[in-house]
């Protein structure tokens, strides 16, 4: 049993909202509402849901970025979410983030060598000359090359400029990234680039990877493991390759016959689902999906499904759902 | 007079479309030609920048000018030469024969008036209905591309509406005149994918049921798959590979749709180490390279690609392909 | 392979343009507006007039008796004189220093106070600190202008910056408020949030990250502030409430008031024409700056 580089335990992220004349706190968006999961290191767990879902709030509620309401984040065994913001500050060397929006990502007005360098000079890492060699050697890595560090951000595209972001996060040497949809704005021939790039660094530096994405296609591509997450909360959790064979979760079902496939030969029946998903300011009793599956009976209606583990043989696999059996070992 | 029978619904010839920029002209369009059926369904695919959507809105003659200007070429629809139309005869046309649907909904409503309003507006322009007859056609129309409580939605405002009603109502819109061409700009790129399921089930349906043609305008394959029977791949401003969509996925006959078809992820039995990539990046159309667009990131490249523009060609088995050495 | 690229080991290909900052492509650009340069030209104009007026160089004798009561227009009185007899040329130059004095002092503070006033209660957004703030913007921007600082100058009695204390205490709401919402912005997009994932400490974001992306706010607000504050201080001057000791348009165009009846317009018409060049050029340069600093059009 290795032990988990990052464990989150029962994360809730609730945000309150505020109404009326004195603007008292009327009710809560519980954008996320009981995560639990683990990620070893040098691993990859992909993170699938729809917008509003609650997964780059989740992502932010790990880093802290955004403080969560609840529950445990265990980096190293240590309790990010107890910590003073000093202490965090010092923590953050170990752990970074990349994002969607290749445009607003970096500063317009520093050039790309001191937005990369920027990190080692916060952390007081090296001399002034070893933060230069490392922001060229960083360059480098991401195919850059140091001849750009000079240039200010819109000289260059959105692949590029994902490019850059990715430098500046490895600049730490991080044990954990966060990728918040990082090629969701990219398009397809940069996508496929920029995906293997990442996939490179991760085996060369062994960083574990929180990746966040609408594109069940892209996370089935990048991840080992795949949390599926709807209205706040993980419904289904297991080995990627077990997940995209056969999901157990009415809603999984439904996201994977949704994907569009580039090949008309090959045209799977499609689960469409009824209705849209429910605000996260007022979800339905019960399961959250309930309104929309084609399985929900009486009990879906009342009480909310914990996420647990179906069979022992099934590689771990978790699902929160009332009508998946539990099967005997 | 025989012709006109037999005469395609649209067609597009050498089409070229520049934007003036602070860096002189742009070509954004540069000799685009096709044609398109009665019934007809489309996909112009292609990444950012290559002109898909300058090529869809011209076809309204949308292209807002200036900055942009129709360098050269025709557009007939119907018969009639787009590019020659006095501007009433075209705000005429729009809505009417030819419609548009856009990628973001919300901008493309009006949000001060009601969904209802803005419906009847546009029957009362086009089929000039009274008050209350588009009011009843307007409720029709908005169970037809099945708004679950139509008649409460009627006197609602698009705000109230989530993503994928807005997107069917938009629809609707485009819908009420029954025209007989329907461009739609990346209709479900700004939808979720169950979302963008059901809508795209929509499209298909009504399609069928109005036998109009249509012209998708998408970056992905995935839908072109889907909805489309035949495929339009650009590049850079220009058309480089079309053909029926069965055999353009089963076959690509060009390196950039081959690279584009195996670069994107799918959901696959078993997780590939690598993913292939095209290498290198667009050209800037500012200073594109004298030969072929793609010369520089294809992997078949020879002396001749770099000298001469391959121009689009038929190939065996129909379609079309511009590449001096397509792939067998 | 296409001239100017330059490839990478990854087939990553880099413009090999030049480097350049928001500021010089915003340089470049301002560059090519004709209006602008036109502009930029009067105004540097009126600045050297201004600044021979600082040393002495010029219109030295604007308030002695130079010539007859209310002299023509001649080589010796270039503009002619007024109802005592000073000369009206020298005392619409020295005018133009006054103006440059007042614009200069009232668009610095304003940037200075409605930056810092904006730029705390944006980052402080929903806090007690921003609420206050907006409060008094609020209450500042209910009272009518003219009211208000005819209130200061009175509490002030003879001080002679009553005039600049009064529009800087109104103008710097504006610039507040357009800083407030562009530091709400920023405050929220990835490369902050980033700045905060690096582990950089809050005012150094501010510092490094918020601040000069509102730069071009502050300058533009600058520009639109000096013309505002001296177009306030004409009127002001006019009505007693501005310039004490010194000239000043207003005045020259309130000492107008008791020439018309006998037929004589040169104290009028020169000072309404030399505030108007000023106002304009400078209008067509804040026009064009504001054009060539638009980050949406820059990038």
């Amino acid at each position: 049993m290795t032990t988990p580089l990052l464990e989150v335990r029962d994360l809730r992220k609730h945000f309150p909202i505020r109404g009326g004349l004195f603007r008292r706190i009327v009710g809560q968006v519980k954008a996320v509402d009981g995560v639990s999961f683990t990620l070893a290191p040098g691993r990859t767990l992909g993170l699938v849901g729809e917008s509003g879902c609650g997964k780059s709030t989740l992502g932010r509620a790990i880093l802290q970025l955004q403080r969560p309401t609840s529950g445990q984040v265990l980096l190293h065994g240590e309790d990010l979410a107890a910590l003073t913001p000093p202490e965090l500050r010092a923590r953050r060397r170990q752990m970074q983030i990349i994002f969607q929006d290749p445009y607003a990502s970096l500063n317009p007005r520093r050039t790309v060598g001191q937005a990369i360098r920027e990190p080692l000079d916060v952390h007081r890492i090296g001399t002034a000359r070893e933060r230069a060699k490392r922001v060229a050697e960083l360059l480098d890595v991401v195919g850059l090359g140091p001849a750009v560090q000079d240039r200010y951000p819109h000289e260059f595209s959105g692949g590029q400029r994902q490019r850059i972001g990715i430098a500046r996060a490895l600049a730490l040497n991080p044990a954990f990234i966060v990728a918040d949809e990082p090629v969701s704005a990219l398009d397809v021939s940069v996508q496929s680039q920029v995906l293997n790039l990442s996939a490179r660094l991760q085996r060369e530096h062994g960083i574990a990877f929180l990746f966040v994405s609408h594109d069940l296609a892209v996370i089935q591509h990048v991840s080992d493991d795949i949390a599926v997450m709807y209205l706040g909360r993980i419904v289904e959790l297991g080995p990627g390759g077990a997940i995209c064979r056969e999901p157990r979760h009415p809603y999984t079902q439904a996201l994977l016959s949704a994907v569009p496939v580039p090949d008309p030969q090959q045209r799977r029946a499609r689960i469409l689902l009824p209705g849209e998903i429910p605000s996260p300011a007022r979800p339905p009793p019960g399961c959250p999906f309930h309104p929309r599956c084609p399985l929900a009976e009486a009990r879906c209606r009342e009480t909310v499904p914990v996420l647990r583990s179906v069979a022992e043989g099934d590689g771990g696999r978790q699902v929160a759902c009332h009508r998946v059996p539990t099967r005997p070992a | 007079m025989a012709g006109v029978a037999d005469e395609p619904l649209l067609s597009v010839r050498d089409l070229a479309i520049e934007f003036d920029t602070l860096d002189g002209p742009v070509r954004a369009v540069d000799g685009v030609s096709f044609d398109l059926r009665c019934g007809e369904t489309v996909g112009l695919v292609g990444e950012s920048g290559c002109g898909k959507t300058v090529t869809g809105l011209s076809l309204l003659r949308l292209v807002p000018e200036p900055p942009g200007r129709y360098a050269g070429g025709s557009i007939r629809f119907g018969g009639r030469e787009l590019l020659a139309l006095p501007e009433a005869e075209l705000r005429a046309l729009r809505g009417r024969d030819v419609a548009m649907v856009f990628q973001e909904p919300m901008t493309a409503l009006n949000p001060v008036f009601t969904i209802g309003s803005q419906l009847t507006e546009v029957l009362r322009r086009h089929r000039g209905l009274g008050r209350r007859e588009a009011r009843v056609q307007a409720l029709a129309l908005l169970e037809r591309v099945h708004i679950p409580e139509a008649a409460r939605r009627l006197d609602e405002y698009p705000h109230q509406l989530s993503g994928g009603q807005r997107q069917r109502v938009m629809i609707a819109m485009a819908l009420s005149c029954g025209p007989r061409l329907l461009v739609a700009d990346e209709p479900t790129t700004a939808l979720d994918v169950t979302t963008q399921a059901e809508v795209l089930a929509e499209i298909r349906r009504l399609q069928g049921e109005l036998g109009m043609a249509m012209i998708l305008v998408t970056h992905d394959l995935g839908v072109v798959a889907e909805t489309c029977a035949r495929a339009i791949v650009m590049y850079c401003g220009v058309i480089v590979e079309t053909n029926a969509t069965a055999a353009l996925f089963a076959q690509p006959r060009h390196p950039y749709t081959l690279g584009l078809l195996q670069s994107v992820p799918r959901v696959r039995e078993t997780r590939l180490a690598e993913l292939p990539v095209i290498p290198g990046r667009v050209p800037d159309l500012r200073s594109l390279p004298p030969g072929c667009r793609f010369a520089d990131r294809c992997p078949r490249v020879s002396e001749r690609c770099r000298a001469e523009e391959p121009a689009l060609t038929p190939i065996a088995g129909g379609g079309q392909v511009a590449c001096h050495h397509p792939q067998p | 392979m296409t001239a100017g690229m330059a490839r990478n080991g990854d087939g990553v290909a880099v413009p090999a343009t030049r480097r350049t900052s928001l500021w010089q492509t915003a340089l470049a650009k301002f560059a090519r507006d004709r209006a602008g340069l036109v502009g930029l030209t009067v105004v540097a104009l009126y600045l050297l007039v201004a600044i021979g007026v600082w040393f002495g160089w010029w219109a030295t004798e604007w308030a002695d008796i130079t010539g007859a009561k209310w002299a023509p227009v001649s080589a010796q009185h270039w503009f002619g004189t007024n109802i005592i007899g000073q000369d009206i040329f020298q005392r619409g130059l020295y005018s133009t220093a006054t103006a440059f004095e007042v614009g200069l002092v009232v668009a610095v503070l304003v940037v200075v106070l409605g930056g810092l006033l904006g730029a705390t209660s944006g980052f402080l957004a929903g806090s007690w600190v921003d609420e206050i703030v907006l409060w008094t913007m609020g209450v500042v921007d209910a009272v009518p202008f003219y009211l208000m600082v005819a209130a200061i100058a009175f509490a002030l009695a003879d001080y002679p910056y009553a005039m600049h204390v009064a529009m800087i205490s109104t103008f710097w709401t504006t610039t507040g408020r357009f800083v407030r919402g562009e530091v709400i912005k920023l405050r929220g997009l990835e490369f902050v949030e980033a700045a905060r994932a690096l582990g950089v400490g809050q005012a150094a974001i501010v510092l490094r990250h918020v601040l000069p992306n509102t730069l071009h706010i502050l300058l533009v607000q600058m520009t639109l502030c000096f013309v505002d504050a001296i177009k306030a201080e004409v009127v002001l001057s006019f009505l007693g409430l501005g310039v004490k000791d010194g000239m000043s348009w207003g005045l020259m165009i309130s000492e107008s008031t008791l020439e018309f009846l006998a037929g004589h317009f040169n104290n009028l018409v020169a000072a309404s024409l030399l505030m108007f060049g000023l106002v304009y050029a400078f209008n067509m340069f804040a026009d064009a700056l504001q054009d060539a600093l638009d980050p949406k059009r820059v990038a």
